[in-house]
């Protein structure tokens, strides 16, 4: 599956796309939100790491705006509920993933993501 | 007689013949080479075990998946990706554990991150599967890359030229070991009447790096009517110091200092383990920032 928390790892790999290649914009998906078990202390340990500007565009994307548009100072359960269904909860079946840069798609069939290049475009 | 694992040459462009020897083959056994593989080894467990909560890593060939449910004991703590060059074994890996996992349909050459973006990886049974040195070097390049300059963490996974006595295989000698390793084809026995049965073969024995299980007993095969099909399997099989020169070379290309942190370098990265279990060697890296 493609859930938010990969989205927000995944880049563009084309042969000479080094910059503004992040991240990957969404396009024409399919979504299916399943229940994931809620492990605070998870969400809590990822949150400095992620790009938070990409996941808010992704999660609105996808409909869903229950994340403000600056990462709080202030971490609280309710915050991190909804953090732990924008990242692990929502999964993307079908669709793809354009690159903002070169404009690559990278196709998602069946839940999983295709980031193979043809040779003449590995970099 | 049991097929036997054989010396081969790489005779064409690396690409074509992994695509051919390794990628082609693993989409086509998948199944079966699956109901094979499901009992992790004990010291990838420990490292995953070790892991701190809230970590995220890439596991690199994940196969079936068969690590990305780990730790067992705190499932839910860390999490890791797999990414596979079979479309087949991700399907499998999809559902690890009988849970939905995120995989990844790409090549441990590819680096569809963003850079540093994993708190560790690992790359079990993966790197021997490249079939020139240049290769195998960008693979552990990648996994570097792919992990936190300032923490990460990896673990990776070879055959051993040096197999455990208790392995089932002969491995020819070659002469020329010029290139440190010994590149071979080792057989997979696929017969028609296990596609059926891809269960069956829990015998809750540790699973050894590769194995062709559907030979019988005594070294004979099937009946006729249902003759087996034999796919072979490219590999490297890793000398003596073989994967820490590679790590080593792969490193210092990135412009890391190889050793423990030291002022005197900004970025490095530290060999911690460096073994040999059951007919495979290891690695285990740890990246630091010394600022």
């Amino acid at each position: 599956m493609v859930r938010l928390i990969t989205h927000n790892l995944l880049a563009c790999h084309a042969k000479g796309c080094t910059s503004n290649n992040f991240p990957l914009k969404l396009q024409d998906v399919a979504i299916e939100v399943r229940e994931a078990e809620f492990n605070p202390d998870f969400v809590r340990g990822f949150l400095p790491r992620l790009e938070w500007k990409a996941l808010v565009q992704a999660a609105r994307e996808l409909g869903d705006t229950s994340l403000p548009e600056e990462m709080p100072e202030m971490v609280d359960d309710g915050f991190l509920k909804n953090l732990h269904h924008v990242l692990l909860e929502i999964h993307i079946d079908e669709g793809a993933m354009i690159c903002p840069n070169c404009g690559h798609t990278y196709p998602i069939s069946n839940g999983i993501p295709n980031m193979l290049l043809a040779e003449h475009e590995i970099g | 007689m049991a097929p036997q694992v054989t010396a081969t040459v790489v005779d064409d462009d690396p690409q074509s013949y992994e695509s051919k020897h390794v990628h082609a083959v693993y989409d086509e056994i998948a199944p079966h080479f699956s109901s094979t593989r499901y009992k992790p080894w004990p010291i990838i467990s420990q490292f995953i075990s070790s892991l701190p909560v809230g970590w995220v890593g890439l596991d690199s060939g994940t196969g079936n998946g068969k690590y990305l449910p780990l730790p067992l004991e705190r499932p839910t703590d860390i999490w890791t990706i797999g990414l596979d060059r079979s479309r087949n074994l991700l399907t499998i890996a999809q559902n690890a554990g009988n849970v939905t996992r995120d995989v990844v349909w790409g090549d441990a050459l590819g680096q569809s991150w963003r850079e540093g973006a994993f708190d560790y990886a690992i790359s079990i049974a993966t790197v021997h599967h490249l079939s020139t040195p240049e290769r195998r070097k960008l693979a552990i390049q990648r996994l570097i890359t792919a992990v936190s300059p300032s923490r990460g963490r990896i673990l990776v996974y070879v055959w051993a030229i040096e197999q455990d006595e208790q392995s089932k295989r002969t491995i020819p000698q070659v002469a020329d070991q010029s290139n440190g390793g010994e590149d071979v084809f080792v057989p997979w026995v696929l017969s028609k009447n296990v596609q059926g049965k891809q269960n069956q073969n829990r015998n809750g024995k540790p699973d050894t790096a590769p194995q062709d299980t559907n030979v019988q007993e005594d070294g004979s095969t099937t009946d006729r009517a249902d003759a087996p099909r034999i796919y072979n399997r490219y590999y490297h099989m890793f000398a003596r110091g073989e994967l820490a020169e590679l790590v080593e070379g792969a490193a210092s290309m990135l412009g890391l200092h190889v050793g423990p942190l030291s002022p005197e370098a900004p970025l490095g990265i530290e060999i911690v383990q460096d073994g040999w279990e059951r007919s495979n060697y290891y690695v285990e890296l740890r990246r630091w920032k010394s600022s």
